[in-house]
């Protein structure tokens, strides 16, 4: 009988084991695959910028972290879009989260018609 | 009681197997050296026939990087802005030297990957899908950190990578591949996880991995 325990924690331990060094650091949500979508199908970028902006409203309430490049790549998209109060509001965001992102977001936010070529004319 | 103790040590040594790593490990000496935070990836360069490769590739790399521990540039973005400096394609942008990649973006390293082969081979049982990728990250003072290489072929027997991730996107690949159309997406993933998270190629686990 207890050697059946120690065959249940030895089956335990290896689905344990090797699992915790993969063990998430963040909650995406699907971000590549939004990406992907968009890249695959531009007419479906407004429909996977909302679910990008679900998510990450999601990690917010939760007061989980939001992973690396969310909040710029939804900006990015929003600028691209014609909607620039919305884009700087995310760049910020990215800025504050994620220092390492300091001088792009820099640029990005002080340059406002960056990306000029695909501004929107509304 | 025989037979169930013999099933333990048959665990335990599953146990062992499945976390042992080949010894040929790949030199991370420049890499521990450099020690990079934020890690820029640039469209790739490609040498297969399908023009579509390169962003969708683009997609696959942010989620395994930033897991190993490191701040990924918002690869959308980047692209959008390399696109602003007349930088269209994956070719071009592989030809600039990574100290002013760096420097534009604020990186301390740069990934670069070029596109081998992203193919489908039709035979009369099955078919074959190929993704072959060249990986190298150079840090931004222009010293090539680290290099690999992933080919990842789809063939009906799964193994056991040992690594669990591999083995759970393993199982989304046999899953994609029966549809008609090949999705080279999961092969593509499986690919990027094994190369940066499983010996003997994996990188180092960077600054939000590692536990202070």
């Amino acid at each position: 009988m207890r050697l059946i325990h120690v065959a249940v924690l030895g089956l335990a331990l290896t689905l344990g084991g090797c699992a915790t060094r993969n063990s998430g650091l963040y909650d995406w949500g699907g971000y590549d695959a939004m990406l992907y979508g968009a890249y695959k199908d531009p007419s479906t970028v407004g429909a996977n910028m909302q679910k990008l902006q679900l998510h990450i409203d999601k990690l917010e309430q939760g007061k989980q972290k939001v992973p690396p490049g969310l909040y710029a790549d939804l900006g990015m998209l929003e600028l691209q879009s014609g909607d620039k109060d919305k884009a700087q509001a995310h760049f910020r965001k990215e800025r504050e989260l994620w220092p390492e992102s300091a001088g792009l977001m820099d640029a990005l936010i002080n340059n406002g018609s960056m990306p000029k070529a695909k501004e929107a004319k509304s | 009681m025989k037979a169930l103790s013999s099933l333990s040590t048959a665990l335990a040594a599953l146990l062992l197997a499945g976390c042992v790593s080949p010894p040929a490990k790949t030199d991370l000496s420049a890499f521990n050296a450099a020690k990079p935070r934020s890690i820029l990836v640039v469209p790739a360069a490609n040498k297969s026939l399908d023009v579509d490769a390169p962003n969708y590739l683009l997609t696959t790399l942010t989620v395994p990087l930033a897991e190993k521990g490191y701040y990924v540039f918002p690869v959308h973005t980047a692209k959008t802005v390399l696109e602003q400096e007349g930088f269209y394609d994956g070719d071009q942008v592989q030809k600039q030297p990574p100290e002013s990649l760096a420097k534009l973006f604020g990186a301390d390293a740069v990934l670069y990957v070029t596109i081998n082969r992203w193919d489908a081979q039709y035979a009369v049982i099955q078919t074959t899908v190929t993704v072959d990728f060249d990986y190298r990250l150079v840090y931004k003072d222009g010293t090539e950190i680290w290099k690999a290489n992933k080919k990842m072929q789809y063939t009906p027997q799964q193994q056991n990578t040992g690594n669990p991730l591999a083995n759970l996107i393993a199982a989304a690949v046999t899953a994609a591949m029966q549809r008609a159309k090949p999705n080279y997406m999961p092969l593509a993933q499986m690919a990027n996880v094994q190369v940066l998270a499983v010996e003997p190629t994996a990188i180092p686990d960077g600054p939000y991995k590692t536990v202070n």
